[in-house]
């Protein structure tokens, strides 16, 4: 428990630290990216008038205070260019949601598939499965993935009478992008499963599970699955949280709405505020994802809280 | 201490290997007879196939291993032919059952120890949940951890290393077998727990009626719990025969050698003994004795026909030319009758 707290709590300081680092950076930007098209047509005093109501003629850290306060509130500023005058929330919040659904559901395939398929791997090494195996995971890696996206899109839409592009009240248009956002991760998975579970299995409690009379099958469920899995454990929630950012091809291909590439458009525009926003989002969840991965891998094995409590070891 | 119910035959086994494309003879035709109830030590240096004898008898080979001919008798079966994992699983904990070397590895890091032995007795005792766990405890208190309740639920990074092998044992114990191979058991401790551990595994001998098979190339712990001791060299049992037998009237001149390279028996000031030479390539198809070689009383019918056994006493044989009639007679060295006295001095301390 007390790891708990501690982990939670140093999460929460380097957050912090981030945010504010963040923040100080944007304040380093040119200041063209608070006015959008008209910045050249404006005079001296305009601009500073509109500085000074948008609180950047403040010392800093009355700045800082004021960006916590409205952090706090859950108010990430308003859009200048990319849509003038719309909440960052709102504008992120769709987008978000529904890259965060792609990403979930074709996350869960790839786990399921990914991980019966490095299990199957694994169970027969050298045989079959394992070079099936092995052939997907090195094709779906060494061939670039927009050639079989667009592969996937022009066969599959023909053979399964699927949906060119994505429409969000037709479920059937959901299917490809999902399979498509699937197939690398899908391989990452099976060859790190396999991979830990052929270590795993030279392990002398595996020799010993086996001389005490358990059959290799149980032996796999019992006791090689848990272990094998500790290490992929840390890595997932931040994977999943990760894919608020979506898929810059994928998201383009299917025209979905998502955040795809949105950071590097926000950029291009100048719209410093959503970028701000942005730059948050995404490293509070790299942090959070961490952390998550952390807490996750420490209830798999029970070594990890014991080692930070100073345990007998 | 020994009778003569049989438990164990093991006749003429070879068992070979495929290496990098090469054969290679692990195990040459050696034989074996285990009566109940006994102690039996395997003793050898590294390589000479001790492990691989013993992990036979359990379908525990390597997969790149296989046994080439000879049989393994247990209770009117020929383990040397079982084949598939169904045929061993019926052999494996419920009649033989083996503690590993390093107590350190053995275990599931992620279960609790309690579970791991609960999972034996589940497996082979017929009985579920509350009730093994019950037995589970008990087994544990058994080989001697306090407190077995508490240590019931913690994992195995919370032991030292010699109770992880207390808890091994326990594991091996609560298949409820008859025979247990105990592999090394104490080469990964310390001295101290050594004995322990050796002292644990006679007094659960007793309770549980347990035929043990100790492999080993310690010779202390030899003199400390064997019954009957076995050398074993380059995949041949060489010399057979009680313990006092072996250590006292060593016949090959391969236990000969053994025994002179035993700290204890060097003197001050000079030269520890060993063994010259090294162990013959078992790639190669070996001719006569194969430790004619290193032998500095090879005769010349050493290096072309492999000797039979000798019959020393009823319970004590010898595969070397030298106890043919007709060989000449050739002395033990003189550390080998030293060990004689030190041995009778040791007794009497223990006394």
């Amino acid at each position: 428990m007390k790891y708990y707290v501690t982990r939670l709590f140093r999460s929460f300081l380097t957050l912090m630290i981030v945010i504010t680092i963040v923040f100080l950076l944007m304040r380093m930007m040119p200041i063209e990216g608070y006015f959008g098209s008209g910045f050249d047509k404006l005079d001296a005093g305009q601009i500073e008038a509109k500085l000074k109501n948008l609180g950047l003629l403040d010392p800093l850290p009355v700045q800082l205070k004021n960006f916590y306060i409205s952090l706090l509130k859950g108010d990430l500023g308003q859009s200048i260019t990319y849509r003038p005058k719309v909440d960052n929330t709102k504008i992120l919040g769709d987008k978000l949601i529904t890259s965060l659904r792609f990403g979930v559901a074709s996350l869960t395939l790839s786990l399921i598939v990914g991980l019966s398929l490095g299990i199957l791997m694994a169970r027969h090494k050298g045989k079959f499965w394992d070079k099936f195996g092995t052939c997907y995971v090195v094709g779906a890696n060494a061939v670039p993935a927009v050639i079989y996206y667009l592969l996937i899109q022009v066969f599959f839409t023909d053979i399964f009478k699927l949906p060119l592009l994505f429409d969000k009240s037709v479920p059937k248009s959901w299917i490809l992008p999902i399979l498509c956002l699937s197939l690398v991760t899908t391989a990452y998975y099976a060859m790190w499963i396999r991979r830990y579970m052929v270590d795993e299995l030279n392990k002398d409690y595996v020799r010993l599970a086996r001389a005490k009379g358990l059959k290799s099958k149980e032996i796999m469920i019992r006791h090689v699955m848990r272990n094998a899995f500790v290490p992929m454990a840390q890595y997932l929630p931040a994977s999943i949280l990760y894919t608020v950012a979506g898929s810059i091809y994928v998201e383009s291909l299917f025209s979905i709405p998502g955040t795809g590439g949105l950071l590097v458009t926000v950029i291009q525009r100048q719209d410093n505020t959503l970028v701000q926003a942005l730059v948050l989002l995404y490293s509070s969840i790299g942090i959070v994802g961490l952390m998550l991965g952390d807490i996750l891998m420490s209830a798999f094995d029970p070594r990890i809280k014991l080692s930070h409590e100073g345990g007998s070891r | 201490m020994t009778n003569n119910e049989k438990v164990l035959s093991v006749d003429n086994l070879v068992i070979k290997f495929n290496l990098r494309g090469q054969e290679l003879t692990a195990i040459r035709g050696a034989s074996l007879e285990l009566y109940k109830g006994e102690s039996l030590a395997i003793v050898g240096e590294s390589g000479s196939g001790k492990s691989v004898f013993t992990k036979s008898f359990m379908g525990l080979l390597d997969a790149n291993g296989r046994i080439e001919s000879g049989s393994i008798i247990y209770k009117d079966n020929d383990l040397a032919k079982y084949k598939t994992e169904d045929d061993w699983i019926k052999i494996r904990g419920k009649e033989i059952a083996m503690v590993f070397q390093d107590p350190m590895t053995s275990l599931n890091p992620l279960k609790t120890v309690g579970k791991q032995v609960q999972e034996s007795i589940e497996l082979h005792q017929n009985l579920q949940g509350e009730e093994a766990k019950k037995l589970a405890v008990e087994i544990l208190n058994d080989v001697g951890i306090s407190e077995p309740e508490r240590r019931y639920k913690q994992y195995p990074h919370e032991f030292s290393g010699g109770m992880r092998q207390r808890v091994v044992i326990a594991i091996a114990v609560a298949c409820n077998p008859n025979i247990l191979i105990c592999d090394e058991p104490t080469t990964a401790l310390d001295v101290t727990i050594q004995a322990q551990i050796l002292q644990l595994l006679k007094n659960l001998q007793k309770k549980y009626q347990l035929t043990i098979i100790y492999i080993t190339h310690d010779l202390g712990v030899v003199a400390n719990v064997a019954d009957r001791i076995a050398v074993m060299y380059a995949g041949d049992i060489i010399e057979l025969g009680l313990s006092e037998e072996v250590f006292f009237d060593p016949k090959h001149p391969y236990t000969w050698a053994l025994l002179s390279s035993l700290p204890q028996l060097g003197i001050k000031g000079e030269e520890l003994y060993s063994i010259k030479g090294t162990p013959p390539n078992l790639f190669k198809e070996i001719k006569g004795d194969a430790f004619a070689p290193r032998n500095p009383h090879a005769l010349k019918i050493d290096f072309e026909k492999r000797p039979p056994y000798f019959e020393v006493t009823p319970t004590h044989k010898a595969r070397t030319w030298l106890l043919d009639p007709r060989a000449p007679k050739v002395e033990p060295p003189l550390s080998i009758q030293k060990m004689r006295e030190m041995e009778v001095k040791r007794g009497e301390r223990l006394e």
